[in-house]
């Protein structure tokens, strides 16, 4: 019953830092990738019919948290009480401005709140971690701009896919190069052998997305930079063993509980890979 | 003010944002899961147009709700750890439910809604507005759930210091969810009434050529107003005999703010029902329209469900005090080891953050609400380009 629900905690993050990853990187470039007002139109449309799946993936991790690891939840959300306020504020202004950007006004708290969420998160890893917050600060927003770029590439067409390509290439490198300060400059863990795998499979993921950009395999790149989004933080709360059963509710919340994530989960899941299948026929 | 005051009145102005969106949301998509059935029902055009129209200010408005329960879910842990520790397993149960049940599904059925406009099939598309609706009014229901085990506390042993969850069934039957739900439920579709009445007649104030569009929407919501409150002011009285057996004391806990709210509840309750069925007999022969002066009560009207809704709010939270779980935890007990500073921080983040970003989005709701049934319009944002 507790591996259960340690799954399935790990999975909504995972969901969340896959999808609503791209969404921060595409908020952070389609400025660029995008020339002029028609184009950044187009740029962010593309993102767009995801965006309220990707981004409500956290608010299930939150509501597991709450509800089945009521113990970790207070502690660690007080602990770093302050990078998640950052977040939070940041996640508040992006995910209204995505939504209601009727003008090019909104910019400013689209691209300042998905920058602000992508640092966050950085600095909240980092402190979790115990290893120097602004190498975190600065590697996870590369990981999502790499995540964003390659979305783009995938999705768009023309001369917008040249400069979203373009932009991924250039990308790929610094991310190796996070991965790896990540390790050299990391912090005591209790559970190292977490973050050597992490590493590996990481820099392994990476190589793969480049050599899928360059063979133009676009999907198996945004397969292999989903992943690489999510290990930093199933690394980085596996090696500080953050998860215990002592955080964890009694067995009978979890029961009763069990039986709702066992019939909401295939049913996001089915009709979130609808909204993917549709906007395949649509492209 | 101390930490205890600033966290308190984050929470309250966290919650009254993120209310004042919800209500409208929940009363919203019902109208147009209406709307939109007629519509698939008849084929008559006019009813799609209603839809695409209603549904667009539906969409801007679900920005900042969503937005804003984002906060309230981390609210808890950031601020009110204390609560999670000793109640976690009890309380986080239904929240929990809340987001997996009700957000989680609600979202991926809603953008499967916006970007399946013109892309899916009529029965398809109708399904999914319904199983929106259905999952926004199962989220309110197990909020409701988890304020009410707040509010008398059932189903639950304490054991080594913490709450253990014991009786699931009986956080369903607490007498102080069974009474309320109902009253928030109603309040909802009021707020949704009473907003399209407005706006219907602010068009016709403005002398619309859409007469039957806003004609068939303004009946829609006078009758619907006129169907709930008579419901919505008595499931509100029903509650007072639950409240004085579990909470005897709650009209004097609530203290000057809540009574003040709760006074200005109940009025406005009154003259809402009042008004909506004066107004029914005048929807005959479009006498409302004619007589012009009702139409301007209708758009002064907007607000006051809201004011309605906050108000009462404030009495059944105020009324709590000084328990956060009613005999069990008290509020100041159960806040976080935060410092002063720390809360004014986030207080004033948070608070600067969603004032803005409201008054931009009631802005955009207003302009859209002006604009009217355009076709072929811009797209009203990235999200909503079928729309």
């Amino acid at each position: 019953m507790e591996g259960l629900w340690v799954v399935l905690l790990a999975l909504l993050t995972a969901g969340y830092f896959a999808l609503a990853g791209f969404d921060y990187g595409v908020g952070l470039l389609f400025r660029f990738v995008g020339r002029d007002e028609a184009e950044r139109g187009r740029v962010l449309r593309s993102m767009t019919p995801f965006f309220l799946g990707n981004e409500v993936w956290l608010v299930a991790a939150a509501g597991v948290l709450f509800g089945a690891f009521p113990g970790l939840e207070g502690e660690l959300l007080s602990a770093q009480r302050v990078p998640f306020v950052v977040v939070l504020v940041g996640l508040v202004a992006f995910t209204a401005a995505v939504q209601l950007r009727s003008h090019p006004w909104w910019d400013v708290p689209l691209v300042g709140g998905a920058l602000t969420v992508a640092v966050g998160w950085g600095l909240l890893l980092g402190s979790v971690l115990g290893g120097p917050r602004a190498l975190w600060g600065i590697g996870v927003p590369v990981l999502f701009l790499l995540h964003g770029a390659v979305f783009l590439t995938w999705r768009l067409r023309g001369p917008a896919r040249e400069r979203a390509t373009r932009i991924a290439r250039a990308l790929v490198l610094p991310a190796v190069a996070f991965v790896a300060a990540a390790v050299a400059f990391g912090g005591v863990v209790r559970e190292p052998g977490y973050g050597w795998i992490g590493a590996a499979v990481a820099v392994a993921l990476l190589v793969g997305t480049w050599f899928a950009l360059r063979s133009g395999a676009h999907r198996l790149a945004f397969l292999c930079t989903a992943t690489t989004c999510v290990l930093p933080v199933l690394t980085v709360f596996g090696a500080q063993s953050v998860v215990t059963a002592g955080v964890m509710a009694h067995a009978p919340t979890l029961r009763a509980l069990s039986w709702v994530a066992l019939a909401v989960l295939p049913l996001v899941l089915l009709f979130q890979w609808a909204t993917w299948w549709m906007s395949r026929a649509a492209r | 003010m101390d930490a205890l005051g600033l966290a308190r009145l984050q929470f309250a102005v966290t919650t009254s944002f993120h209310f004042l969106f919800v209500l409208l949301t929940l009363g919203l998509v019902t109208l147009v899961a209406i709307m939109q059935t007629r519509g698939a029902v008849t084929g008559n055009p006019v009813h799609a147009r209603m839809t695409r129209f209603w549904g667009r200010l539906y969409v801007v408005n679900y920005a900042l709700g969503i937005a804003t329960g984002i906060v309230m879910e981390f609210q808890f842990g950031l601020n009110w750890s204390g609560l999670s520790h000793y109640a976690g397993d009890v309380f986080g149960a239904p929240l929990a439910v809340e987001t997996l049940v009700a957000f989680f599904l609600e979202s991926t059925f809603l953008g499967l809604w916006i970007f399946g406009w013109d892309r899916l099939g009529r029965w398809v598309h109708l399904a999914l507005i319904w199983l929106v609706a259905l999952t926004a009014y199962a989220s309110a229901l197990w909020i409701m759930v988890a304020n009410a085990f707040l509010q008398h506390p059932v189903g639950h042993e304490e054991r080594d210091g913490v709450l253990r969850l014991v009786d699931f069934p009986a956080l369903l039957t607490n007498p102080l969810f069974t009474t309320a739900v109902w009253h928030v439920v109603l309040a909802a579709l009021t707020v949704g009434g009473v907003f399209v009445t407005g706006v219907s007649a602010y068009h016709f104030i403005k002398r619309t050529t859409e007469v039957d569009f806003f004609r068939r929407s303004l009946r829609l919501g006078v009758v619907t107003t006129a169907v709930v409150t008579p419901l919505l002011v008595g499931a509100g009285f029903a509650q007072f005999p639950a409240l004085m057996a579990w909470q005897p004391t709650k009209t004097a806990d609530a203290g000057v703010g809540g009574a003040v709210g709760l006074g200005f509840m109940i009025q406005i309750g009154m003259v809402l029902l009042l008004v909506s069925w004066l107004t029914v007999p005048l929807l005959l022969r479009d006498l409302v329209v004619r007589m012009r002066f009702p139409l301007y009560l209708m758009v002064i009207g907007i607000p006051l469900p809201f004011i309605a809704a906050i108000g009462g709010w404030l009495y059944r939270e105020l009324g709590r005090q000084p328990w956060l779980v009613y005999g069990l935890l008290r509020t100041e007990d159960a806040m976080s080891d935060v410092s002063r500073d720390g809360m004014l921080f986030s207080f004033i983040a948070f608070t600067a953050v969603f004032a803005v970003l409201a008054v931009a989005d009631w802005v955009l709701i207003a302009r859209l609400a002006r604009r009217g049934p355009v076709e072929h319009a811009e797209p009203v944002s990235p999200l909503v380009p079928a729309l």
